[in-house]
């Protein structure tokens, strides 16, 4: 039996209705996901993945309101009559935001809730917690605050608890969107051993394909809430977009299948023999910087009278240059950014620049309070005390929010909101006057292919104009895409600052091009020297 | 940090003293309450967000206070000792007809700040109760029909600190748009909406978590329409005790609150009875859980009975120019309020599943 059926399955946030935009979130969907399969769930921002995904547990309608026509059935139960808590023993949910999710401040009571609340025995009860706390590996957790854990921490107690009551389909909005790559190995690996180990079913949705194609047994792509492709990653992933570096490297070299992991594409790599060194190499070195815009000199940051999060940073930026600022979370990179940026005093050392220096925070939500994407633009500009209209409609088409520039910020998905954050700053920087220091803090989380091109090229062109821009990231390939240099930090302290293509070469998480084509870094590196050759 | 007591023992201390707080209504004392209740953030706030939410919290309180003293300085006069004199506007009748300004009289800012002082120690306790204190393991111990509504009102305390550091996170972001400068015009709708909106976001997705993850499963039985039945016949009973009350017919009226009790009781153990919710290792109340809570409870009876048999003055007289009085033999007691802060925690293993 079809474990997930989806009928005919359309619906429209209430929202949507008021504001007459006229799409659906979902349209006419239609698919059954079998039991055991572990399906992942690919699109654009805000195309309906995550309004799919909570449709499976009857979130989606239950929870949101709005008009929905055709039925999903989940072990053949219908979610029109069943109510997500009816089927909190078949469904296992967990959110993109961890935190949010946690409703008790003890991991293994938070793990033992749903138990709780579906009455299990207590017997049953103790070994299932006991069982969940092994499988997911955090029995060391077990006595903690989820507060108090890391972000790939809390995925796996948050996925611990959503897998607790034994559910046959597990659904995961997103869940390594804001976790550093050691954190993303670490809860899909977790994912990974609960579909095969246990035969969990699993729905998952994710921009990062990289790590996560090659668990999947199959791809839905969605285009407007509307399934475009569906099947086995190797056949769906090499038409779109936004599939991994190495697939789009095999599909531009015409390796057939294209291949999904660094693995399989060095098979093809050593058979290319001939063909690959014949390539031109990419410029080995970033071009020389302009002058130096900011000096930090021994910065230390030392927050809420704790222990110092940042030590002894030495940084100069120059002009026209793209730093990226790798790390895991918890080393720093937020700290150090917010003390360039002049927010927090720090502790020890100094910071000098003469330009201004705009920050963008990590969380979007903490800056948007607009009626609208374009009103959100003209505020900062309002704050600052101008108008300028083309620079509002200039960044809203660098970083293509023309279509959306009429709605509100809230509506948006948390791709498009990022992207909102970063126009309503960056617009400040277009002052007369030498060019600002940008400040990106993780800005491509949640954010489709095309919005991270467009703010790749975004950045570039604030560069080129004698701005400087520094990303701090968990994302090696935007690292790799648009960075002249890379400074990584650990425990607070700079551990590498060089050119990308050094630096980058010498981490375990290497883009996945460079460790099949040194010295290449990307596709479009390598497509380059294609066009250059022929 | 060492772990805390268990919240049941917080609980009880706080109520303690709450009530030492008002049975010595007095500045110094409520700065001996109040540095008790910072030891006890200090020793045993495990949950005391990073930057301090029972600061804040305090910080906040002594705002309202400060206004609260403001209004009275301006709205209360008679008293006679004149302090300065203001000018003053009359307003009209249909507002109450008060002066606001004239005298500030010495004996009224005197009582305004005895009370506010009373407040800032009954929020200084609760707020080092809520960060100290499981507050899921109070609900384990309650009876259970209380858990439902308990979990409800746990996850709304716990927006608290959230909220604050929300609030701490779009101040900063609000800055970093301008660069650093600080544009004071409009700040306060530019932190709020964010901070409410957020807010609303966060409490949709906890909402949806609870309710994915089995929270109100199961349908209402019939001793929770019994239950439901008895809970409302109690507010009646309690509505006409108050009704006699005011016709001065006190029989009737306790026993009529004597009823109502019963039937809350009658309640609270049917729903409990057939509640199927079961209970994962409860943390079980110590002996030197009890030992504490006993302490606890000792400090506002013993101040009591110094009150009532010696004869003990412990208010501050506001009407006469004096100083609050201090009694060492007083504040000693109240002192007392600091041993849960200070004896070392026990090994706490949570017990079976019940």
């Amino acid at each position: 039996m079809t474990q997930v059926r989806f009928r005919d399955v359309t619906f429209a946030y209430a929202s949507d209705r008021r504001q007459s935009t006229g799409a659906a979130a979902l349209a006419d969907v239609d698919l059954g996901i079998e039991p055991g399969e572990l399906v992942l769930v690919a699109g654009p921002s805000g195309c309906g993945k995550s309004t799919l995904l909570r449709c499976v547990n009857g979130l989606v309608p239950h929870s949101t309101g709005g008009r929905f026509r055709g039925e999903v059935l989940v072990g053949g139960k219908s979610t029109r009559e069943h109510p997500p808590r009816d089927l909190a023993g078949t469904v296992g949910f967990v959110g993109q935001d961890p935190e949010a999710h946690f409703v008790v401040d003890n991991v293994e009571a938070d793990i033992a809730f749903v138990l709780e609340n579906l009455g299990t025995e207590p017997v049953r009860m103790r070994r299932r917690v006991e069982e969940v706390l092994d499988a997911l590996d955090v029995t060391h957790l077990r006595d903690l605050s989820p507060a108090r854990l890391s972000g790939g921490e809390q995925q796996r107690c948050a996925l611990a608890a959503a897998f607790a009551s034994g559910p046959a389909v597990l659904v995961l909005d997103e869940p390594t969107s804001q976790l550093d790559p050691q954190g993303a190995e670490d809860v899909l690996g977790a994912l990974g051993r609960l579909n095969e180990v246990f035969g969990t079913t699993v729905v998952l949705s994710e921009h990062r394909l990289d790590r996560a194609s090659p668990l999947a047994d199959a791809v839905l792509l969605l285009e407007a809430g509307r399934v475009v492709s569906s099947g086995p990653p190797a056949r769906v992933l090499p038409e779109y977009e936004g599939a991994p570096a190495v697939t789009r490297l095999g599909r531009m070299l015409g390796w057939d299948p294209p291949p999904l992991t660094v693995k399989a594409a060095l098979r093809f790599a050593r058979g290319e023999g001939d063909r690959v060194p014949a390539l031109p190499k990419p410029p080995a070195e970033p071009p020389p910087p302009g002058p130096p815009v900011l000096h930090a000199r021994g910065v230390g940051v030392r927050l809420g009278g704790g222990r110092e999060v940042v030590q002894r940073v030495d940084l100069d930026l120059h002009e026209g240059e793209i730093v990226a600022l790798l790390g895991r979370n918890g080393s720093g990179k937020t700290t150090l950014l917010r003390g360039l940026a002049g927010l927090v005093e720090p502790s020890a050392g100094r910071v000098e620049t003469q330009r201004r220096v705009l920050y963008v925070p990590q969380n979007p939500n903490t800056l948007l309070s607009a009626h609208t994407v374009r009103a959100e633009l003209e505020a900062t500009l309002r704050l600052l005390g101008r108008s300028d209209p083309p620079a509002v409609e200039a960044w809203l088409a660098a970083l293509d929010l023309d279509a959306i520039a009429d709605r509100h910020p809230r509506t948006l998905s948390v791709g498009q909101r990022q992207r909102v954050a970063v126009a309503a700053v960056a617009v400040g920087a277009t002052a007369a006057g030498p060019a600002a220091i940008l400040l990106l803090d993780e800005p491509t989380r949640g954010m489709d292919a095309p919005s991270r091109r467009a703010l790749v090229r975004a950045v570039r062109d604030h560069a080129a104009a004698g701005g400087t821009v520094v990303c701090a990231t968990h994302d090696v390939e935007l690292a790799a895409n648009m960075a002249h240099r890379v400074v990584v930090l650990g425990q607070g302290e700079v551990v590498a600052d060089g050119p990308a293509e050094s630096t980058l070469a010498g981490s375990l998480f290497a883009p996945q091009v460079l460790r099949v084509l040194p010295p290449f870094l990307t596709p479009e590196q390598v497509e380059t020297s294609l066009g250059a050759r022929s | 940090m060492p772990s805390p007591p268990h919240a049941l023992t917080l609980l009880v201390w706080a109520l303690a003293a709450a009530a030492t707080a008002q049975i010595a209504p007095n500045p110094v004392y409520a700065a001996v309450i109040v540095a008790c209740a910072a030891l006890l953030v200090r020793r045993r706030g495990a949950r005391d967000a990073p930057g301090g939410t029972f600061r804040t919290l305090l910080a906040l309180t002594a705002v309202f206070v400060g206004i609260r003293v403001l209004i009275a300085v301006l709205t209360v006069h008679g008293t006679g000792d004149a302090a300065l004199s203001l000018p003053d506007i009359g307003l009209p009748g249909f507002l109450g007809g008060y002066t606001i300004g004239g005298t500030v009289e010495w004996p009224v800012v005197r009582q305004a700040v005895a009370e506010g002082v009373v407040v800032v120690a009954v929020v200084a306790v609760f707020a080092a109760f809520n960060t100290a204190a499981s507050h899921y393991e109070l609900i384990q111990v309650a009876p259970r029909a209380f858990h439902e509504p308990g979990l409800v009102l746990v996850v709304a305390l716990a927006f608290v600190p959230s909220t604050i550091g929300a609030f701490r996170e779009v101040r900063l972001a609000d800055r970093a748009r301008t660069g650093g400068t600080r544009v004071r015009r409009g700040r306060t709708l530019r932190h709020l909406v964010p901070v409410l909106e957020t807010g609303m976001e966060k409490a949709m997705a906890l909402a949806e978590s609870m309710d994915s993850r089995g929270f109100g499963h199961g349908r209402a039985g019939g001793a929770d329409t019994v239950a439901a039945w008895t809970s409302l016949v109690s507010l009646l009973a309690l509505a006409s005790a108050l009704v006699a009350l005011v016709g001065r017919a006190h029989s009737v009226a306790a026993a009529l609150v004597a009823c109502s009790v019963t039937l809350v009781i009658v309640a609270v153990v049917c729903v409990s009875r057939s509640h199927r919710r079961q209970r994962h290792r409860p943390t079980p109340v110590t002996r030197l859980d009890v030992a504490l809570m006993g302490t606890a409870v000792a400090v506002p009876v013993s101040l009591a009975l110094l009150g009532g048999m010696a004869g003990l003055d412990m208010r501050w007289h506001t009407a006469a120019q004096t100083w609050p009085r201090f009694d060492p033999v007083v504040a000693a007691v109240i002192l007392g309020l600091a041993i849960p802060a200070l004896v070392p925690a026990p090994t706490r293993e949570p017990g079976a599943a019940t």
